[in-house]
């Protein structure tokens, strides 16, 4: 029986919230405003108060799909990038860099979303980069 | 429990301030005139009290897509400063 | 281990006696007081122990481990809202009997119960429009009762149309542990809009705490809209201890609307006479 409460800051949008998370036996079980941050002031929207719900969601895509024939079928990490770089490759070659656009989520870390911008500016060209929590 | 439920909605329905609109009786189906003489009461006090708060704040809101934050029977006088969210906005997405 | 405070040692010594096997109180992290479950395995860290200064629902935290672990022994320091709220639970067979081992902390005032020295829940002032309504912080239920209807009305419908249905107010709810929620359900509450509908979301919330608040002001601090949710549950508290004289809180019976568990309580008799009028 192993009980954590993690401090963090929300994800879906550029307010800030603090936002506390319950964990209970490494499963995280709850979301709750931080009561002392100065963002927030123990206050959350909705969407905050359900940070937690996507990250155990049983329907939460685990293995890359490729779609093939109108199909997803499930293959493995090394298909999966071998087959977008192909892809995006092509793509570019053919209509330019300005061609792709990267769309990057609120369900991702701060981190993450960092490393995809860098993706579309440096490795791609391109400055087609959105985001849902755009403000 | 019906009883003590009503009672106590009643109770709560007055500090909203809606008293008198809700009423409880007990009628059994050999007791006509009761229900007569009750449901003539009753529709005669609900006349008495005119048309529901509630509906003319529902059509006040309907009218105005910026439901104005003041309430409007002269109690109250707020100005429109107090920060009010409007209704009807969907939260950004995000 | 020196210098420890006598709360501090205290729960050193009830997980070194294994007379719990968690306990929930708080300790300063990154700057912020946070709640934290102190555990044998680390029992060094007890040294760290705080009672305060913010708040959270440890015993919501509670009854999560309970789901999990229900004979789980589980220790956690309880202002007098944890304690009432402990006991609710309790009687609504969310925790069992003599689960949880409590330390008592100072704590806030409450219409529940008098005694309070929390400077920190000091409410803050109200802004100068509501100083001009003479709407004060902690309004008490009789001042409120004393003005007029229409006045109340407007009142209340000024303060739930600022509602953005955050289920902030459940959410926090010590006391609000059903998986299936009336406020969630589309035939009772209309989805889809800002404001919900007012004012039958908020009073589907009131009659659901009936019996059933224990006065904590959680939701009130929790709501961004500012909407004094604590004078509302009082009045609804109010209300079943004027007519069923069962005092929320207190942990003795089942509330008087519920007509679960084993003893149907509350005779019908002071309603009988009120109904015979």
């Amino acid at each position: 029986m192993e009980m954590k409460f993690v401090p963090s800051i929300c994800s879906y949008c550029g307010t800030g919230c603090g936002v506390l998370f319950e964990v209970l036996d490494g499963e995280l079980v709850g979301t709750l405003p931080m009561k002392t941050h100065p963002v927030n002031h123990g206050k959350l929207c909705i969407k905050g108060w359900n940070l937690h719900e996507h990250i155990n969601s049983p329907l939460r895509l685990k293995n890359p799909l490729l779609k093939t024939f109108g199909r997803f079928t499930k293959v493995d990490w090394d298909k999966a990038m071998d087959v977008t770089a192909d892809r995006l490759k092509a793509v570019i070659a053919a209509h330019g860099p300005d061609s792709v656009g990267v769309l990057v989520s609120a369900k991702m870390t701060n981190e993450e979303n960092y490393l995809a911008q860098k993706f579309a500016r440096a490795a791609i060209g391109t400055n087609n980069v959105d985001h849902c929590a755009r403000l | 429990m019906t009883l003590k439920r009503m009672t106590f909605l009643q109770h709560l329905l007055t500090f909203m301030g809606l008293e008198g609109r809700l009423h409880l009786e007990w009628i059994s189906s050999a007791e006509a005139q009761k229900f007569v003489a009750t449901v003539t009461g009753f529709t005669e006090t609900i006349r008495r009290l005119g048309p529901s708060p509630l509906r003319i704040a529902a059509s006040r809101q309907a009218d105005d897509a910026t439901m104005s934050p003041m309430p409007q029977s002269g109690c109250l006088d707020l100005p429109k400063t107090d920060a009010v969210p409007e209704t009807g906005v969907q939260i950004a997405n995000g | 281990m020196s210098a420890m405070t006598p709360i501090q040692e205290q729960v050193h010594q009830w997980l070194e006696e294994e007379r719990v096997d968690i306990f929930l109180a708080y300790r300063i992290v990154e700057g912020h007081p946070l709640p934290y479950a102190f555990t044998r395995e680390h029992i060094e860290e007890t040294g760290e122990l705080v009672t305060g200064p913010a708040r959270y629902s440890l015993e919501k935290f509670a009854t999560h481990i309970a789901s999990r672990y229900p004979d789980a022994r589980i220790g956690m320091v309880a202002r007098d809202c944890n304690q009432r709220a402990l006991n609710v639970l309790r009687v609504w067979n969310q925790l069992k009997e003599g689960q949880v081992e409590t330390v008592s902390v100072n704590c806030c005032p409450s219409d529940l119960r008098a005694h309070a020295d929390c400077s920190y829940l000091e409410r803050r002032p109200v802004g100068v429009v509501k100083q001009q309504l003479g709407q004060v912080p902690n309004q008490a239920v009789a001042d409120v009762d004393a003005q007029p209807s229409a006045e109340r009305f407007d009142r209340w419908m000024y303060e739930f149309q600022k509602c953005i249905k955050c289920y902030g107010c459940r959410n926090i709810c010590p006391v609000c542990f059903c998986n299936e929620c009336s406020l969630e359900h589309a035939e009772l509450i209309g989805t889809g809009h800002l404001p919900p509908d007012i004012p039958i979301f908020h009073l589907v919330r009131a009659v659901h705490m009936a019996g059933r608040c224990i006065d904590c002001g959680l939701c009130e601090d929790a709501c961004p809209a500012e909407i004094p949710l604590r004078l509302l549950y009082r009045k609804v508290n109010a209300i079943v201890k004027d007519l069923f004289e069962y005092e929320t809180g207190s942990g003795d019976t089942l509330p008087p609307f519920s007509i679960l568990g084993p003893k149907p309580t509350m005779s019908p008799t002071p309603l009988l006479a009120v109904a015979q009028e």
